[in-house]
């Protein structure tokens, strides 16, 4: 009785980027609650969802960090790539518009974030595969290029929304496994606590947990 | 035997009625070969009495008689045996019952003995039934109303001060007890009820006392960035709610520990940035007070959110109905807590106070900027930032909370400072009032300061705070800078001509105007613009027409029209407005109609708005004809005994309109 879901070992925090209109917060919804929200409106400002997932047997808590794709926004949702461990950048497959502006959106997930936060490019309503406007191809090679995971999802069917989650936690929680060393080596002199910016630690730090004596 | 045979000798020689021979005859009749005795009788005679003598036969009888006596002592004596026999037969039978009689009499005896007996064991089974009864029930009781001893034992505290799962259910099954001693205190059983509660009591006392300070040892060290609060500590807290002032303690507890954290936190944010410096503190962007600010109210915003999931995890098993108890208030009947609030309300307060600790850090950076900030419109754009981050952490957090509030008072800070900085600069323009320029446009620090309110308005565009927050800050903006520029132009425009302070200030306020209509929120001020540029442009319209008919001598000749009066007889005697006079100032008014635009004011064509200038020119035009009119039908009327009216106003009225539109 006692574990419950909230027995979590880390917490990694994403943010969620792209273009107005691409079903960023469908996508939050759909992966959180596990459905599909029709008439989602406008998001103001951001908005944020946790959801608990498992990798490798490390429960691990999501805190997702959903942005308004206005660009009237932008000021504002600039200061929460701060800290993320996680970046999904979004564009709609039947918008080539908000294919578009990935760059721009890149740019800024490079500036903002450090260089260990896992991007990872998401092509959604790939239901509507009849108005498809950017082919998987282009994008795929647009991501490999810049060395960005990348997935077409529908955040109205659920097709593999779960995966792209769940794959950018793999690969973030694969960075620490290893890349402890990785910075260590890299920024020889500095010192910090955890590989990954605030995906921080719980774990390893429990076995005085029982031990207060006083 | 020997009387038999006589008389049947007898019986042959003696007639019957003799008795003798009655008796012999009988003897003689006697078949003795029939009758089987005296056959076996002379048998056994004839066994004994060998010789037949006389002393044989006189002894005869003496012979049977002894034979007979010796076969009677034989008998006897045959009989006694049998009856000594049947003598101890006798015996042994009475014997038996004598014991037999013995015997009963002791069954009796014992029976009569034993029947106590039975009866006492009957009532002692009875008695063991009972007291077996009162022994499983005195089970059931202790059972129900006492600790086992390992769970006293879990109860008490280990030298290493941990507690475990047992703890928990033995502290439930305390508060069980205890709460079940209530229904025996309604039965026969107080004192024991009493006396169980009481104990129960104790060991509620020590036990919360052992849960309550574990629970504060376990929130004091809480004060890692993000917290790992464990199964046990929930539980410890859903617990401790039987115990609202050690709830509240340990809440207290926790909270102090994650403000500390959250203080750091930001500290760290603020000048260490992350692992390795990336993402860079937010220091660094100090020089760019938006992304700073911006940074630093984002920032505050996901902790806030991070530090309200922590006490929702904390306080996922407490019940919503439970609530904590606040500043020392105890209801007199009950001596029970006052309960106020709920749960979120409890989640509320925390919070309130995690997040109090970075308010002054916070506080003071933010004035900082704002203090040294000048530029209104940054100042503004900062202004709305904190409008917008006040309302999206208020959806976190109540208004109440002292960052709700912070942010609220540097909010207010920055309109302050946002005003102060409008206010400076229209200031300025009055302090130093610029004379209207030649060609009567608006002045250079007029343009400035428009431009100055369209760059404010204009960044409301990209603003993120609501449309009615808009609307009211919009009215007081555009009150802040246009009424002092109004006041100024009629400060510079008091030395001007009528003319030309009514084409400068049409010119002023239009300017006004096509900067504000770009945007919503400004139709007040709209109208109340057209309606001070509609006053200034009747000005010039009557000015205007005036100096049309006074350049073809018609102003005088009109004025003295619209006072005649019948009374004062016919106009054509009244000086001024003889025929000739009057024909001479027609002609030149007909000249003036075959060229109407070589009299127009100079000011008329100043003024910048085409439309404003259309409309000058039409409506004076439109006046002109009126006047014309007016003059056409005083000539023409024979009281004013004009002769040839006709030559001396050639053109009609609707000619006259026809040339001038």
């Amino acid at each position: 009785m006692a574990a419950g879901p909230y027995n979590y070992s880390y917490i990694f925090k994403y943010i969620i980027i792209g273009d107005m209109g691409v079903g960023k917060s469908c996508l939050l919804h759909q992966f959180t609650e596990k459905k599909f929200m029709a008439d989602c409106p406008h998001t103001i400002g951001v908005e944020f969802g946790t959801r608990i997932i498992e990798v490798s047997g490390q429960k691990i808590k999501l805190q997702i960090w959903d942005t308004a794709g206005q660009e009237r926004f932008r000021a504002v949702t600039r200061s929460y790539y701060r800290g993320a461990a996680g970046a999904l950048m979004v564009y709609d497959i039947t918008r080539r518009s908000t294919y578009n502006h990935l760059s721009s959106w890149l740019t800024d997930a490079r500036n903002l974030t450090n260089p260990n936060t896992v991007i990872f490019l998401i092509g959604n309503k790939s239901d509507l595969e009849a108005q498809r406007d950017v082919t998987y191809e282009e994008a795929k090679q647009f991501a490999d290029e810049n060395g960005l995971m990348f997935l077409e999802c529908s955040a109205k069917t659920g097709d593999n929304v779960e995966d792209a989650f769940l794959d950018t936690a793999k690969k973030i929680y694969q960075n620490i496994q290893d890349g402890s060393l990785d910075l260590n080596a890299a920024e020889s002199g500095v010192q910090h606590k955890p590989a990954t910016p605030r995906t921080t630690l719980n774990t390893d730090q429990q076995p005085s947990d029982k031990g207060c004596a006083c | 035997m020997a009387d038999t045979s006589t008389s049947s000798f007898a019986a042959g020689n003696v007639p019957a009625s003799n008795p003798l021979s009655k008796k012999l005859n009988k003897i003689l009749e006697s078949r003795l070969d029939n009758d089987k005795d005296m056959l076996e009788a002379l048998k056994a005679l004839s066994t004994f009495f060998g010789e037949n003598s006389l002393r044989t036969r006189r002894n005869l009888r003496s012979d049977i008689e002894r034979r007979s006596l010796a076969i009677n002592e034989e008998f006897l004596q045959t009989f006694q045996v049998v009856k000594n026999q049947l003598d101890s037969v006798y015996a042994d039978v009475k014997a038996m019952n004598d014991c037999c009689q013995d015997m009963t009499t002791r069954l009796k005896n014992a029976k009569a003995q034993t029947h106590d007996l039975i009866n006492q064991t009957t009532k002692l089974h009875g008695e063991s039934q009972k007291l077996q009864m009162k022994q499983q029930v005195a089970d059931t009781f202790l059972e129900k109303f006492q600790l086992k001893p390992d769970e006293i034992k879990s109860l008490r505290s280990t030298k290493s001060g941990a507690l475990s799962q047992d703890f928990f259910q033995a502290l439930a099954r305390v508060k069980q007890i205890h709460t079940d001693c209530k229904i025996l205190l309604r039965t026969n059983h107080q004192t024991a009820g009493l006396e169980i509660m009481e104990s129960m009591a104790l060991h509620q006392e020590s036990s919360y006392e052992r849960l309550y300070r574990w629970s504060q040892n376990e929130c004091r060290m809480l004060t890692a960035e993000s917290p790992d609060i464990s199964p046990l500590l929930c539980q410890a807290l859903q617990a401790l709610q039987d115990r609202p002032v050690l709830f509240k303690y340990t809440l207290d507890e926790f909270g102090t520990a994650r403000r500390t954290a959250v203080v750091r936190g930001l500290i760290d944010a603020l000048t260490r940035g992350g692992p390795g410096g990336t993402p860079r503190p937010i220091e660094l962007h100090s020089h760019d007070p938006l992304r700073y600010v911006g940074d630093m109210l984002a920032w505050l915003h996901q902790a806030t959110a991070s530090e309200k999931e922590y006490l929702q995890t904390l306080l996922k098993r407490c019940e919503h109905f439970v609530r904590i108890y606040k500043g020392g208030m105890f209801d007199a009947d009950t001596d029970k807590l006052v309960i106020i609030g709920a749960t979120d309300d409890t989640i509320q307060d925390i919070l309130g106070h995690i997040t109090e600790g970075v308010c002054r850090p916070f506080k003071v950076r933010v004035e900082q900027v704002l203090v040294s900030e000048q530029d209104a419109v940054t100042l503004y754009k900062l202004n709305n930032l904190l409008k917008f981050y006040h309302h999206t952490i208020g959806q976190i957090i109540n208004p109440d909370a002292a960052l709700l509030s912070t942010i609220m008072e540097i909010q207010d800070l920055s309109h302050r400072m946002f005003f102060n900085s409008l206010t400076c600069t229209a200031n300025k323009l009055l302090d130093k009032v610029e004379l209207p320029p030649a060609d009567l446009g608006p002045t250079a620090s007029l343009l400035h300061t428009m431009s100055l309110l369209k760059d404010v308005l204009q960044c409301h565009d990209s603003s993120v705070v609501t449309l009615e927050n808009k609307k009211q800050d919009f009215k007081q903006i555009l009150s802040c800078v246009l009424d002092p520029l109004l006041q100024m132009c009629n400060v510079s425009a008091s030395r001007l001509s009528t003319v030309d302070m009514a084409a400068y200030m049409v010119n002023c306020i239009y300017s006004m105007q096509t900067t504000i209509a770009l945007y919503e929120f400004t139709d007040t001020r709209q109208e109340m613009l057209s309606a001070q540029v509609d006053a200034h442009l009747d000005a010039m319209i009557s000015e205007q027409a005036a100096f049309v008919l006074n350049r073809v001598d018609l102003a005088q000749i009109y004025g003295t029209i619209q006072q005649h009066q019948p009374k004062m007889g016919p106009l054509s005697s009244i000086q001024g407005l003889d025929p000739l006079t009057v024909k001479s100032a027609m002609n030149k008014f007909d000249s003036y109609l075959a060229s109407p635009d070589s009299l127009t004011l100079p000011q008329c064509s100043l003024i910048t708005s085409s439309k404003n200038r259309e409309l000058i020119k039409k409506n004076s035009a439109d006046l002109i004809c009126q006047s014309y009119k007016l003059m056409y039908e005083a000539i023409c009327d024979p009281k004013n005994e004009y002769r040839e009216y006709q030559s001396i106003v050639p053109r009609t009225p609707d000619q006259v309109v026809k040339l001038l539109t």
